[in-house]
């Protein structure tokens, strides 16, 4: 592997010296940045050291409690099914926009966006009439003679999963779409007069190739998941609560800005433990080249 | 008689209403390099796809030692390929690569390793094997295709331009490789390119495909000196064609009017020649020569040097009929005629009629 330590020293020299002139130009926008992102995150995390007295209290108290660690399982139970399902369901998907002819996936890619596009609010809503007791899921199913009794999904985990898979997909879809369209046809074609079977294609050759898309897309999937509000606030409980709403209540209701701020630490930091992460295992930029 | 190894019998490949196959038949025997050889959309590479197992024919039948092989899938036809473009994985080392087709097909470690090991010695690349595809140059690539596709000993190799996306350089170094490794392997290769000189340099026979048909099948000499087609003897080596008309036709002979005063005799003709009809008389311009005054023992026409170029071994010129069409001679270096020879000339063009064509519509 010595080829790969090559490139990543040779890679910051490259980019150091095509590091553009008139630092003076850029630094309106750097101030804004620093205005709007850095100090308000950076007075956020003060408040969860300082308020309400200085110190760790609001860390002890959320890691002590138990209904505090069982909303963070549940943020983080709930996001790793989201990113697995929508991997399970957004592979096949990006591998047919890829591969099918162009008027067709223009379709498809114009109903994936729309939904994307559509109100939040509305698409959540829309769950909570399909999942209710007397919603058409439960109806079919009775009617079909599967269940007897009106499966509960919505108010619970489920309904939250099932929600939060959908408004993901398109995250994960088309960044797969994009890499899996960049791979060479023939490579496949290749792959199958080896001898492979499709499976042995599947897994041998356009998974691993596609690894990086999935892994950047399951990142951004897992990220947006353990803070997302309005689906777990729409769908799930009070009793399963996650932690953006766990958030909302501190901030809004018991204006605790101490405990909020320590909430969103702690996502913070496992947001980018999960980035360091990654790039250590697929590296800026290289999808495509080397893979593993 | 024994079975052909390997029989392609009217393969017909239909687009909508497209033919891009026209019934080609084919037989190929074991051992040999037999190149499809044809311009862009004359059907070569997708006879080749048919092969593959990547399309179904419309109609017609592949039999390989007598088995039809439509009904088996790609992967379980045990047949190489070497692609275009460069389809190594790009995920895998390139001795994974060469593995690779030994691997799912479960053989056991050491045997994989060992058969790897021949490879990389067959293409000359030992001590590759933990090289990245993307770290290597286009031609290296190419060679760890072929190790990779001859890895499972398959009974044939297709090869699909595989060196066209090289410079001329490499192209005529691995050219070179790929003739060593059919004498050191004796698998039977199909190979297609659009690149004459290639298709002659490397084959034991080619099958000149033309608009999804075979013009003419054989061996370059023969393709050469008897093109059946006036598409094949464009296609292979430099010709001119004069326009003629049929004066006579017996035993595949004809006598042509070529202009108002001159009747070449005998010249073997192509085609549906009738008396009266149409025909384009083929030449060589090594095959013809170039005098200052008409003699009479041989067919000839009367024509003005346009341009002279001096090539090395040969001398090059370009002169112009009277009825205005472009004929090129090619005199070796020494021929006395070209001494003292200057554009706007008027030359005296002859040549022996059995070595012509004649091709009628």
């Amino acid at each position: 592997m010595s080829v790969m330590t090559s490139t990543t020293s040779f890679a910051p020299e490259l980019r150091q010296r095509r590091r553009p002139s008139g630092f003076a130009y850029i630094a309106p926008a750097l101030l804004l940045i620093a205005l709007f992102f850095i100090v308000p995150i950076a007075s956020l995390l003060l408040r969860s050291v300082l308020e309400p007295t200085p110190g760790l209290s609001n860390y002890a108290e959320l890691f002590g409690s138990w209904t505090y660690v069982r909303i963070f399982a549940n943020t983080f139970l709930v996001s790793a099914l989201v990113t697995l399902l929508s991997v399970i369901i957004g592979f096949p998907v990006a591998w047919l926009l890829a591969i099918i002819p162009n008027r067709w996936g223009s379709v498809l890619f114009a109903i994936i966006l729309l939904s994307m596009w559509t109100n939040l609010l509305a698409r959540t809503y829309a769950w909570m009439v399909l999942l209710q007791r007397t919603g058409v899921i439960n109806k079919t199913l009775i009617n079909l003679g599967l269940i007897d009794q009106p499966l509960v999904m919505v108010n619970n985990l489920t309904g939250v999963t099932i929600g939060m898979t959908y408004i993901m997909l398109p995250f994960i879809i088309l960044p797969l779409r994009g890499v899996i369209k960049d791979i060479e046809p023939g490579i496949l074609q290749a792959a199958a007069l080896c001898g492979a079977t499709k499976w042995q294609c599947l897994w041998g050759v356009l998974i691993p190739l596609a690894l990086p898309g999935i892994a950047s897309g399951a990142l951004m999937v897992f990220v947006m998941s353990l803070g997302y509000f309005v689906t777990p606030a729409l769908l799930g409980g009070t009793a399963n609560m996650m932690v953006a709403e766990m958030i909302a209540q501190f901030v809004q209701s018991l204006v605790n800005w101490g405990m909020g701020g320590a909430a969103a630490l702690v996502l913070l930091v496992v947001t980018l433990l999960l980035y360091a992460i990654q790039l250590r295992l697929f590296g800026v930029g290289r999808i495509g080249q080397e893979g593993q | 008689m024994t079975v052909p190894f390997l029989q392609i019998r009217g393969i017909r490949k239909e687009y909508g209403a497209v033919t891009a196959v026209d019934d080609v038949t084919l037989n190929v025997e074991k051992g040999e390099f037999l190149t499809f050889l044809g311009p862009s959309g004359s059907g070569k590479s997708t006879t080749l796809y048919i092969l593959a197992g990547f399309e179904n024919p419309t109609s017609g039948d592949i039999l390989l030692e007598g088995k039809t092989l439509l009904q088996t899938p790609s992967h379980k036809r045990n047949i190489g390929m070497v692609f275009q473009r460069y389809t190594l994985f790009p995920h895998l080392s390139v001795g994974e690569n060469i593995a690779f087709p030994l691997r799912v097909r479960r053989l056991p470690k050491a045997e994989i390793d060992e058969k790897v090991r021949r490879m990389l010695k067959l293409v000359r690349l030992e001590g590759y094997e933990d090289r990245m595809p993307a770290k290597m140059s286009g031609g290296q690539q190419q060679r760890v295709a072929l190790a990779r596709a001859l890895a499972y000993d398959p009974p044939v190799l297709l090869m699909d331009e595989p060196l066209s996306a090289l410079d001329k350089k490499l192209r005529e170094e691995i050219q070179y490789e790929i003739r060593r490794i059919h004498q050191e392997t004796s698998v039977t290769i199909l190979y297609v390119t659009h690149d004459q000189e290639e298709a002659l340099r490397l084959s034991d026979r080619i099958a000149v495909f033309s608009r999804g048909v075979i013009d003419q099948t054989g061996t370059g000499p023969e393709l050469y000196a008897n093109p059946a087609t006036r598409f094949v003897a464009q296609f292979i080596g430099d010709s001119d064609f004069l326009k003629g008309v049929v004066a006579a036709t017996s035993g595949g002979l004809a006598d042509i009017h070529l202009g108002d005063e001159t009747v070449v005799t005998g010249v073997p003709v192509h085609g549906k020649a009738t008396a009266g009809g149409n025909a384009a008389v083929m030449l060589r311009p090594e095959r013809i020569n170039l005098s200052r005054t008409a003699g009479t023992d041989r067919a000839g026409i009367a024509a003005t040097v346009n341009d002279i170029t001096f090539l090395g071994n040969n001398t090059h010129v370009a002169t112009v009929t009277s009825a205005n069409e472009a004929l090129s001679v090619r005199l070796p270096f020494g021929d006395t005629a070209i001494n003292g020879l200057t554009t706007g000339e008027k030359v005296w063009i002859t040549w022996d009629p059995a070595t012509t064509h004649a091709f009628c519509d």
